[in-house]
């Protein structure tokens, strides 16, 4: 088929993509132009074509500051920690619900698990002081009637990141089994089937049929999660995270947001944020890369 | 097509990732290379015969009562028809949300041409920040011109806050009352355990350790004898009373001012003062989640459930209506929380930082062609009778006088009170009301306060104003202290609560390493520019 038949017979699957087109363009491209204020020393009235250009000295100054090591590494520290807990999580709990045999109990089970979802930090971010408190908490209420120590969770640094851990999974747990519920519902019913006829238990169907269903889906997100590994929200740690534990909570989107928006200095913002883009760039195309060499799975 | 479909995720994530920069400078995006052709600062002059529109910033506090709007209420109408009308200047008013004041702010200035004629923020920074840049009109001139009202109300102490590098690029609005602080204490415990009043700083830990050991209250084990946050109200008097005498250098040299406050980070007797805190609790005498507590809705919430014992406060908020003390004596009929002066230096006095006599910076844009109409505009808002009207309303309707001094109707009917819901705002040259001298503008504080609580009020003010110091006034802004300030402000409450927070064997250790961090993250830097300023300013 020739290029111009096929647009032709095709050309409203094509006009469906304009609009995400524009988007993107609009909103993604677009502010690019503005990624040159990390280069210039960013004037407010003068704009951004009117400001000086100052080379790299914004990314030296950055690079000479002691915070940023630290948000650095305690926005790894945190997206490390969180792929090991946070991506295991979902699959399993996929796997639970996919072997559920009442039906109503399995659509249940699953809703109450999404509406984590649907809250925002913020809100989450109260019902965390409510419940663990040192001194109002409600878990430690109990543990104190019950003639336990108070155990501070929110404000010891090591026993906040099992709190700021064990939220990211309490939030985003469920969500995430809608992928693999989906790619579940692509494999064959007949192979169960034959499986159980030919003797093999639940344990060893889960291994040999589910798992290698879901591999696709689980390098991906893997990939696109390693991707991310340098980004990292700003309302979790902003919300979960007090003065107490800044040893652990302050992470390079709270940083940009005190210098960048609070102290005024878009360019120093400009410069982390222009970094982040980039690192996150190549952890991408990296684990993309380790991912077709290791198991042929990839997503370019 | 399951293949172009992952190339579009993926290539979606790719931008997402590629843009994380991007979304920083949106905000800034919009901007056109600035700066006004008009250098004469807006000389349009008086307008023959053709009207014009002044445009003025309203903060909008998403309290408007019915059946008024942000842009039409009394108040905009009054000065419509007693100012816009008679001058032929027809006012528009520019809502901008109060909690997103300033990001709104850089916004409207970085639009250039869109930006109001008069735009005001309470942030120094930012005030220093565009006086550097170029972006606000010069006012000596004008305000000789045009503004003796605002000179005579002004005065020149007040005005020289306005100034930057030496010029007159904002008008400041003016405080009435410099007062910033107080303590209470809940004296019904006091009388339970037969116990005085505190007056010093060691009858006070006295008084905390009883409340703990005897819980007068009977709260069942949940009392709290220090109510502590981390805003602040709670422990800045605290601090101020172990700082030691001070030399007019010291304070120059040695204070770090970080977005609108002095803080005593290097002044000796701060490290005394951390110290206290730690004892406080670790002996278990003050709020032990302090640190999860920015806005001090704990506090409050402690409080009112009379849990609390002593706690620092900004002197009148507890006494509002319907506020703490109210909800309190709700839950608790009996109970008694009164304002207390406790904390004493090693001079024993009760030493207390006060505010600048300076509200906000009030400042007109570059970009303005109005700039004459806005100092006319400022002008007639600063004679009194019109300041007055602005404030109070209409004589009769809204206030009585009472020996000169404007006494709120509290019965009047809610439609004439609101009229004024957002007078504040409106005045903005001024905070709070002058309407006499300093003993009647401190009296009509109080008569704004319900009456069962005006006596403590009163109380409350008295010691406020009590042996209070002034914040530190460069002639020039410190540049590294707009930089650096707001991250120093994150590491200064770090390093209270992690000192306070230390076992007491730890205290020395983590004292050190928050104190150091605190310093290269920009706090030797503002020491250095402080110290090379005032050595100009003394060998000037």
């Amino acid at each position: 088929m020739s290029g111009t038949v096929y647009l032709r017979r095709y050309w409203q699957l094509y006009a469906l993509l304009v609009l995400p087109l524009v988007y993107f363009i609009i909103f993604k491209y677009g502010p690019m132009w503005g990624v040159q204020i990390a280069f210039k020393d960013f004037n407010f009235f003068q704009g951004i074509t009117g400001s000086e250009w100052i080379g790299l000295d914004a990314f030296r100054e950055v690079f000479q500051t002691q915070d940023f090591y630290k948000t650095l590494r305690n926005t790894l520290m945190l997206n490390l920690l969180d792929l090991l807990v946070s991506f295991p999580a979902p699959l399993i709990l996929a796997i639970m619900l996919h072997e559920l045999r009442i039906r109503w109990f399995k659509r249940l089970s699953q809703t109450i698990l999404y509406i984590p979802h649907f809250i925002s930090w913020v809100i989450i971010g109260g019902i965390v002081y409510q419940v663990f408190g040192t001194q109002s908490g409600m878990i430690n209420n109990v543990l104190m009637a019950l003639g336990f120590e108070s155990v501070p969770f929110l404000t010891d640094k090591d026993t906040w990141l099992i709190t700021y851990l064990a939220t990211g999974v309490w939030q985003s747990a469920g969500w995430g089994t809608i992928l693999y519920l989906a790619a579940l519902t692509g494999i064959n019913k007949e192979l169960y089937e034959a499986a159980e006829v030919d003797g093999a238990g639940r344990f060893k169907r889960i291994r040999h049929i589910t798992l290698p269903g879901l591999k696709t889906t689980v390098v991906t997100l893997l990939i696109i999660n390693l991707g991310n590994m340098i980004a990292i929200g700003f309302d979790r740690p902003f919300v979960i995270g007090n003065k107490a534990v800044m040893d652990y909570s302050d992470v390079l989107s709270t940083y940009v947001y005190r210098t960048g928006l609070e102290s005024g200095q878009y360019t120093l913002a400009t410069v982390v944020g222009l970094f982040q883009a980039v690192v996150g760039l190549i952890f991408l195309l990296g684990a993309n890369y380790a991912s077709k060499k290791l198991t042929d799975e990839s997503i370019i | 097509m399951a293949a172009s479909k992952k190339t579009w995720g993926k290539l979606a994530k790719l931008s997402l990732v590629m843009l994380m920069a991007g979304t920083v400078v949106l905000s800034g995006c919009s901007s056109k290379s600035g700066g006004s052709t008009d250098t004469s600062g807006g000389s349009s002059g008086s307008n023959d015969g053709k009207q014009v529109t002044l445009k003025v910033e309203i903060f909008d506090r998403g309290n408007t009562p019915e059946p008024y709007t942000i842009t039409d209420s009394y108040l905009t109408r009054y000065i419509q028809d007693n100012f816009g009308t008679p001058n032929n200047i027809k006012m528009e008013f520019v809502p901008v949300p109060r909690s997103e004041e300033i990001k709104k702010l850089n916004v409207l200035m970085a639009s250039g041409g869109d930006v109001p004629d008069i735009v005001f923020t309470y942030d120094t920074p930012t005030f220093n920040r565009y006086a550097e840049q170029g972006g606000l009109t010069e006012l000596t001139d004008l305000i000789n011109e045009h503004g003796p009202n605002l000179k005579a109300f002004l005065d020149e102490d007040a005005m020289s806050y306005g100034q930057y590098m030496g010029k007159q690029f904002a008008v400041p609005g003016k405080r009435a009352f410099l007062g910033k602080y107080s303590s209470f204490i809940r004296t019904d415990w006091l009388d339970k355990l037969g116990m005085d009043v505190p007056q010093t700083t060691e009858e006070l830990y006295e008084v905390l350790k009883a409340f703990k050991e005897k819980d007068p209250g009977e709260t069942g084990g949940k009392v709290i004898p220090f109510g502590m946050t981390i805003e602040p109200a709670q422990y800045d008097p605290l601090i101020w009373s172990f700082i030691q005498p001070t030399t007019e250098e010291q304070k120059y040299t040695l204070i770090q001012k970080l977005g609108a406050n002095d803080y005593p980070t290097l002044l000796p007797g701060f490290k005394d003062a951390l110290q206290f805190m730690n004892k406080l609790y670790n002996e278990g005498l003050m709020s032990r989640d302090f640190s999860l507590d920015e806005d001090k809705k704990q506090l409050t919430q402690d409080v009112t459930n009379g849990l609390v014992g002593f706690l620092t406060e900004d002197y009148p908020n507890l006494y509002y209506a319907d506020g703490t003390y109210d909800t309190l004596l709700k839950n608790q009929p009996d109970a008694k929380l009164e304002p207390v002066d406790p904390f004493t230096n090693s001079e024993g006095k009760h030493a207390k930082p006060e505010y600048a006599p300076n509200g906000m910076y009030i400042m007109i844009p570059k970009t303005s062609k109005h700039a004459v109409e806005a100092i006319k505009y400022l002008n007639w808002m600063a004679a009194p009778e019109n300041l007055l009207a602005l404030q109070n309303g209409v004589e009769g309707e809204n206030y009585e006088m009472v020996d000169g001094i404007p006494v709120i109707k509290p019965d009047a009917p809610q439609d004439v009170i609101d009229r004024l819901y957002n007078s504040g705002d409106i005045a903005i040259i001024a905070n709070g009301n002058f309407v006499g001298d300093d003993a009647q503008n401190r009296e009509k504080l109080t008569t704004n306060f319900p009456e069962r609580f005006q006596d403590l009020h009163r109380k409350a003010v008295e010691i406020a104003a009590t042996d209070t110091f002034k914040p530190v006034n460069f002639d020039r802004p410190i540049e590294s202290e707009a930089k650096y300030g707001t991250n120093l402000q994150a590491k200064y409450e770090e390093m209270i609560v992690k000192t306070a927070m230390a076992k007491p064997e730890d205290f020395e250790k983590t004292f050190e390493t928050t104190m150091k961090d605190y310093m290269v993250s920009g706090g030797q830097a503002i020491l250095d520019e402080r110290t090379k300023v005032y050595q100009e300013m003394q060998s000037k």
